[in-house]
């Protein structure tokens, strides 16, 4: 008996070991996601990561429903706003402080370009860093590649740079991932000759601009990049860089950064095509972010900030809109009549329904409708933002808008959705007007703010395009009408909806001293930097606040 | 005087003594015969243990419950015992048969109380475990096992915030909120079967529900016990004559309260003439499926011997909403099958249940509710070529359209198999191997007809279809070894130690097409829509698993049955921690003393049973999803590689090698007490917990970072509460027995930190309010604050056109733009501090009444549907009522402020039964009972809304959100026969 029980005790620990030593491995099996180890097989894998942050500036480069770069260079400033139209919009204030320029330490509008940029910046750090481990030689690749693709990866970064300097003046650099923990913000002298580093060192390692680059960054993009560091290198570093703003210039109109058509770039002369849904064959852009939704499924969503909940149905498109951004109604007003880009940007007055989107049995159908304070009614655009149904009059204001309230885009148009090309619209970065205002912008502030023929030369090849043959000679700029004040102006007019407003006004130096519409002068130049956000400065001790700003 | 008191003694001594022997003498021995059944199901209990009281001389009960004895006389008294029954006493009598009834019961130090790894009984239990055997569950048509016990555990909080919508589940939470991001709920544990699915329970097929409160009991389920543990047991194989068991009811439902808009006439008097359609319809009727009937049936069996025994059953059940397109029809089996040989060594438990249930998903949104309410009462549904009108107001649709163009369906099957094989070594130690799968599976379909508004709007006109299969696997392997032996007399040990290994898989497949020329496929040829040809359909695959291993250990110890204390240890790893802390520990020691065992208590007469018990036990949670310690390559959309759009690959996350289990160290002191004869009873207990290293996605220094966030363990929380049960017997005769049982707890939550040091985050926000306006969070925490804490304006009446007035944080008065972020400040909050309930059971004769009270108290509610639709602005949609009444006054956009916010407090008259048990003298029927069951019968309150009780788990609490699921009143008829 007394064995059997040994017998039995032994068996059975043994069972019970044999069970507890079965598997101790706590591994987690990847299935749908992929790391870093088990990646960069391949040229197309390399690239999916070397891509990655082209893809990411879709959400802060570009109006496409994400409060990023474009958002408040654009909503700051004296063109578009956001105004709250009943009970749509209010938004908790965003948008309102966004255009009295009151947003604070704790502000979304703060936070989230520092966010979404610094990510697309991290991306950068992430692939050069991951790049450096491959062995190009074994997937197939060569040296030059690597060289090649590395630059472009720095001079990616370095733009991103060039934005984050824009909005927030100082603020870290970082070029490996996670190192330091929490590092120091620097001067923006330092981040500027950071920058400008950067891109020289790289520029030139670019391919030049072809159509086997659209959507890449380009010498020519690198070029415009650098031009627009030194155009704006007297208000970021107190030194004025002219000389070298003209000599990128020049670079760029001479072809020496390549084309997307022929060998030099060109301007279009019909001022819908940079933005049209084919615009990635327009010689005239330099730098845009290349979207397919037919093939690709990656499409430049501004419909949701940009349109009316039933603009779409003027277009006969399939993406509906939130009713958000509209045309200051003086900005709508800083255009002429006569100025094509006014008829074929803006949209105002009675809308029609896309005929293919009309119900065939009901012959009334044929303009779009309200769905607030005009539902069921014909939806009529005005370039008021006030109260109209409740009798309002005067200037109107940000609470003040319904929903009819503003001009409203249509600078990129998507085409009907039985358009092959249907929405395949890139958005533009850097296009070669842009190039051209720059130059004579920084030929006139050379002569003392005062315009030169090759100046106004410059700015007039672009503006002719904007006027019917028999309208331009009255509309043509000479050296005396060109004044800083009309330039300022002519850029709003030209680069509405680009993104790039802000920026010419802080140069102009309004930004701060002019008063628009509802937006009073704040006569403090705190305001031409946004605040490094709290919640980095909670995280990040090293961090020091921007001047005048109390976290 | 002395010397006469011994004198005295001695001689009394000697005359009972003589007395003794002369009743011994002449007593004459008889043989009682007689019969031991149920008194509920009058089946016959074998192994009942008679006894002549006060002696060792005593029998067993026979299989088919019968017994005989031999009692010296008349006079004497049996005792009849059994596990799980109140013991009673009979008197032998002068007849020869005698048959006994014993009443199961819940209330005695004897019951067997589940706790995981094995049972304890409640005399040696010294953590706060409620137990609640299926005499005391809800009555009534139930959606889901966890019904049965809504109201009955003092600190567990079940909501269904969809009331009785059968496609949807209740939120469950124990003792207040414990987790930040990860799950907070209690892990459900059937028959063994860690994360058990509660699809395999039907109401007649649970024998008890055994809730571990607290850290000291919890803690054997190591990473998984935060939330605490609700163990579930399955009625058992019982030997014994077969049985056959039926049980069924049929239930109705209707709406509580309906929300109070402006009828057609009334639209029309506010708004615009262009808004007037001509029609006037009731939309909110059209949506309630007013014949709804729900029926439900369950047929077991039960026999088998004391050495192989089995249990079968068999249900079928069709639940009806209140909403149209709102049902599910399931049923399924559950079989045990238990069996001992090897001479009594080696027992073999099988269990297999499976579940099949079909559901209507479509209807019973709350967005189509939230069209009821307010879309546009003159207009008309459809127009007079039977074309289906849609209104063009912001965030229209018509939802019978809807109900009637789409189709969303779900088909699903879960099963669940577990064995386990118990070797007893020799006596007193056993060893013994467990192993379960589960597997759940289900398919979705999805079809929109090209008449569609989605179809029509979105896909050109084509149809809409849309499949996706899921497929959820666990495999389960735990071996366990235990010996219990009781040392020099004195000492009772127990001990127990285990390993147990869980392997977990998700898996799912799904793709949409659009475009489709017929309607006649729906979604059964899926590859026929043009969408697919132009390259926008859509596709999607995706797999997770993850890994919980853990070898665990507990020891029993009771000194003299009196002092008794309990350890657990579980070190236990999950694939989901960082590289750096895959493995924690887990332990806990509880104490208890049963006072009622010492001499000097038990002088007290009053007083039957008394124990202080108190623990501190250590847990964790590990419910969060899969991979977050890694840095993955997500895909970023596509970009053009040498004209080629391939997708791009970035880090989706930061990397946290270091990320680990949330931690809590719980104590809990309580006491348990019965008194006058067990007829008044209770349980006290104090917690105290402090949930740390919550792991959350602080905020990440960004740069350097990629992303802004990183998941890591900053958080703490502490809860504290005390919960009290009392259970009363205010009258109990032969004819008539009244049992009250009242639950009462408080709980208090607090965010203590967000912060470890090296990374934290400066407030967390939940409760987005809905467009339009964007109107921000409601709910904000912050460090040092409660949970749950509503965050927003201060309402300071209106200005003379009806504007909002709000304060500033200096007192003075503005309009709703001059406010910013420093005018916010804590206006409310909607965690109830108080929960309560009051059950009453009054035995009649035959007849038996439940009368089930609830309530929860001490917290606001806010009332997004006042917000939206009781506000002029929200023409030309329509409005509640209210509009036009208490909120007059207002004419400007909605604002969210403390305006809306309202007392929650609120009692339910939750459950009534009446049920009648049949004594039938025949032989065919052992049982029989009929009982008529309302539920939510009435609700007493000052909320203005639909219905107060709405989410108060987890951190988005007290939100009556816009589109409402309806409350409702439900009567149900049930019948249950034993034969």
């Amino acid at each position: 008996m007394k064995t059997m029980k040994k017998t039995y005790i032994t068996l059975g620990l043994a069972a019970v070991l044999a069970g507890m030593n079965a598997c101790t491995n706590l591994d987690e099996n990847v299935y749908s996601q992929v790391n870093a180890d088990k990646f960069y097989n391949n040229r197309q894998e390399v690239m999916a990561a070397v891509l990655r942050p082209f893809t990411h500036a879709n959400a802060w480069a570009a109006p496409t429903g994400q409060v990023g770069y474009w958002r408040v260079n654009e909503l700051s400033a004296d063109q578009l706003a956001w105004p709250q139209k009943g009970r749509h919009g209010y938004d908790g204030g965003d948008w309102i402080r966004l255009h009295q320029h009151t947003w604070t330490v704790d502000d979304p509008n703060a936070w989230n370009p520092w966010r979404l940029m610094f990510w697309g910046m991290g991306f950068c750090n992430n692939t050069i860093a991951d790049l450096q481990k491959v062995d190009f030689k074994k997937i197939g690749m060569t040296d030059q590649d690597k060289a090649s693709i590395i630059a472009e990866t720095k001079v990616l970064r370095a733009w991103h740079y060039l934005k984050l300097m824009d909005l927030y003046g100082n603020i870290p650099i970082i070029t490996t991932v996670g190192e330091p923990l929490s590092p120091p913000n620097k001067p923006r002298a330092e981040v500027w000759a950071f920058i400008e580093k950067e891109l020289k060192d790289n520029v030139e390692l670019l391919q030049p601009l072809a159509p086997a680059m659209v959507g890449r960054v380009s010498k020519a993009g690198g070029y415009a990049m650098l031009v627009e560091l030194y155009l704006n290198a007297q208000e970021w570093t107190g030194t004025p860089k002219w000389d070298e703003c003209i000599t990128y210039c020049d670079k760029i109109i001479n072809g020496d950064g390549g084309s997307l058509k022929g060998t030099v770039p060109a301007l279009e002369t019909d001022i819908t095509k940079p933005f049209n849904n084919v615009n990635h064959t327009s010689p005239e852009n330099l730098f845009q972010i290349a979207y397919d939704y037919t093939v690709g499924n990656f499409r430049f969503g501004w419909n949701g900030d940009l349109w009316h909940y039933n603009q779409r149905f003027a277009y006969n498109a399939t993406f509906g809109g939130n009713n958000g951004i509209v045309v200051i109604p003086t900005a709508f007003d800083a255009f002429e009549d006569k100025d094509l880009r006014k008829s074929n940007w803006l949209l105002i007055g009675l809308q029609y329904k896309h005929p293919a989107m009309r119900n065939p049995s009901d012959p009334a159908d044929t303009v779009l409708r309200g769905t607030e304070e005009y539902n069921g009614k014909p939806l009529i655009f005005v370039k008021e933002i006030r109260r109209n149904s409740e009798g309002e009059t005067g200037e109107g204001g940000m609470t003040r808008g319904e929903e009819n309230s503003g001009a409203r885009f249509a600078k990129y148009l998507s085409g009907p959705q039985t358009d092959p090309n249907y929405w395949n619209n890139d958005f533009v970065l850097y296009r070669l007007a842009e190039i051209y205002y720059n130059k004579a912008e920084a030929i006139m502030r050379k002569n003392g703010n005062v315009a030169t023929q090759p100046a106004v030369d410059l700015v007039n090849a672009v503006r002719k395009r904007a006027f019917s043959a028999a309208d331009w000679p009255a509309k043509a700029y000479t050296t005396a009408t060109l004044t800083m004040d009309e330039f300022l102006a002519e850029r709003g007019r030209e680069f509405i909806f680009e993104g790039k407003r802000r920026s010419d006004l802080i140069r102009f130096g309004k930004f701060t001293t002019k008063t628009w519409w509802d937006h009073p002068a704040s006569n403090n130049d705190k305001w031409k930097i946004f605040p490094i956000p709290r919640r980095q400065m909670v995280a990040n001790p090293s961090l020091k606040q921007n001047p005048g700003y109390v976290d | 005087m002395k010397k006469r008191s011994t004198f005295l003694k001695r001689v009394s001594w000697l005359g009972m003594m003589l007395l003794l022997t002369a009743s011994l003498a002449f007593a004459q021995n008889r043989t009682i015969k007689g019969k031991v059944v149920d008194a509920k199901d009058r089946s016959p209990l074998p192994g009942v243990t008679v006894k002549l009281k006060d002696t060792n001389t005593g029998t067993q009960t026979t299989t088919d419950g019968s017994f005989s004895i031999t009692v010296p006389a008349a006079s004497a008294v049996l005792e009849f015992s059994f596990i799980g029954y109140e013991t009673k006493e009979v008197p032998a009598g002068s007849g020869g048969n005698l048959n006994v009834e014993l009443n199961l019961s819940s209330r005695t130090l004897n019951d067997v109380v589940v706790v995981g790894y094995g049972t304890l009984k409640k005399r040696e239990i010294t953590s706060a475990v409620t137990s609640i055997k299926a005499e005391d569950f809800n009555q009534g048509g139930t959606r889901n096992a966890m019904d049965l016990i809504q109201g009955k555990v003092a600190g567990l909080s079940i909501t269904r915030t969809s009331g009785n919508n059968p496609n949807s589940g209740a939120s469950l939470q124990l003792r207040g909120v414990t987790s930040l991001n990860g799950s907070n709920g209690p892990l459900i544990v059937i028959d063994g079967i860690p994360g058990g699915n509660l699809d395999l329970l039907t109401q007649d097929d649970i024998a008890s529900i055994d809730v571990l409160r607290d850290g000291s009991a919890a803690a054997i389920y190591g990473t998984r016990g935060n939330g605490g543990v609700i163990l579930v047991t399955t009625k058992k194989g019982r030997s014994g004559t077969p049985q056959f068991n039926y049980s069924t009811y049929v239930q109705r439902e209707a709406i509580a309260k309906r929300p109070d808009i402006l009828s057609a006439e009334e639209y029309k008097s506010l708004t615009t003439p262009v808004n007037n359609l001509g029609a006037d319809v009731d939309l909110y009727s059209m949506l309630i499926n007013k014949n709804n009937t729900s029926h439900y049936h369950n047929f077991s069996a039960t026999g088998g011997t004391d050495k192989s025994n089995y249990r079968a059953s068999i249900y079928y059940s069709d639940a009806e909403g209140i909403a149209i397109r709102n049902n599910r029809k399931q049923y399924g089996g559950r079989l045990n099958i238990n069996q001992t040989g090897l001479q009594g060594k080696l027992t073999l438990q099988l269990n297999l249940a499976t579940n099949f249930n079909k559901a209507d998903l479509l209807g019973g949104s709350s967005g189509d509710f939230e069209q009821a309410v307010q879309r546009n009462p003159t207009a008309p549904i459809k127009n007079p070529d039977g074309t289906f009108v849609e209104t063009t107001a912001y965030n229209n649709y018509n939802p019978v359209a809807r109900l009637s163009q789409e189709l969303s369906e779900r088909d699903q099957q879960t099963t669940s198999g577990d064995a386990k094989a118990t070797l007893e070594v020799i006596k007193g130690l056993r060893i013994s191997a467990f192993g379960a799968l589960m597997r759940n599976s289900w398919n979705d379909r999805q079809y929109r007809v090209r008449a569609s508004r989605s179809s029509q709007n979105d896909y050109q006109g084509g149809g809409y279809a849309y499949k996706r299969n899921d497929l959820v696997n666990n495999r389960i392997f735990e071996s366990t070894i235990d010996y219990t032996r009781t040392f020099a007399i004195d000492h009772d040990v127990t001990v127990l130690g285990g390993y147990s290994y869980q392997y977990a898989t998700g898996e799912n497949f799904s793709a949409n097409n659009a475009g489709f020329l017929t309607d006649a496929f729906q979604d059964w040829n899926l590859g026929n829509g043009v969408y697919l040809t132009q390259g926008k359909a859509g596709m999607g695959s995706n797999k997770e698993d993850n890994t919980l291993i853990a070898f665990f250990g507990r020891v029993n110890y009771a000194f003299r049955k009196k002092y008794i204390a309990q350890f657990i240890l579980r070190h236990e790893g999950s694939s989901r921690f960082g590289a750096n802390n895959k493995w924690g520990n887990f332990p806990a020691a509880s104490l208890g003393w049963l006072l009622s065992e010492e001499d000097f208590v038990k002088r007290i007469p009053f007083i039957n049973e008394l124990k202080l018990r108190g623990g501190f036990g250590v847990t964790g949670n590990d419910g969060f999803g899969n991979y977050l310690s890694q840095v993955m390559l997500s895909t970023g959309g596509t970009y053009l590689q040498n004209g080629v759009w391939y997708q791009t690959y970035g880090p989706s996350k930061n990397p946290n090698p270091d990320l680990r289990w949330e931690k809590k160290q719980e104590w809990n002191i309580g006491v348990d007490f019965s008194l006058f004869n067990n007829r008044l009873g209770g349980t006290i207990d104090l917690y105290n917990r402090r949930t740390v290293d919550l792991a959350i996605n602080a905020t990440a220094q960004l740069p350097p970072f990629v992303t802004e966030s990183l998941f890591t363990n900053v958080g703490t929380v502490s809860n504290k509460g005390v919960e009290v049960i009392i259970n009363a017997i205010p009258v109990q005769t032969k004819q008539l027995t009244w049992r009250t049982d009242v639950t009462f707890n408080n709980q208090n939550n607090k965010l203590v930190s967000l912060s470890n040091g090296k990374y934290s985050i400066n407030v967390m926000e939940f409760g987005g309010l809905p467009s339009p306006g964007a109107l921000g969070n409601a709910i904000r925490i912050v460090e040092g604050g409660s949970i749950g804490n509503f965050y927003g304006k201060r309402f300071a009446g209106f200005t003379d056109d009806g504007k909002w007035l709000f304060y500033k944080k200096d007192g003075s008065k503005g309009q709703a733009a001059d406010m910013t972020e420093e005018d916010k400040t804590i206006i409310g909050n909607g965690v109830p501090k108080f929960m309560a309930s009051w059950s009453n059971n009054v035995r009649y004769k035959n007849f038996d009444l439940t009368v089930f009270f609830r309530g929860k108290f001490g917290y606001q509610l806010l009332n997004l549907q006042e917000l939206y639709f009781a506000n002029k602005k929200w023409l030309p949609n329509n409005l509640l009522k209210s509009a036009t009444t208490r909120h007059a006054k207002l004419d400007d956009a909605p604002q969210y402020s403390d305006y809306y916010l309202e007392n929650g407090n609120f009692v339910k008259l939750d459950n009534i039964t009446l049920g009648y048990n049949f004594k039938l003298n025949t032989p065919y029927i052992r049982s029989l009972r009929v009982y008529a069951t309302g539920r939510n019968m009435a609700t007493f309150t000052r909320y203005s809304g639909l219905d107060p009780e709405l989410e108060d788990n987890g951190l988005t609490t007290g939100i009556d959100s816009r589109g409402f699921y309806p409350r409702t009143r439900s009567w149900a008829l049930g019948l249950q026969i034993g034969f």
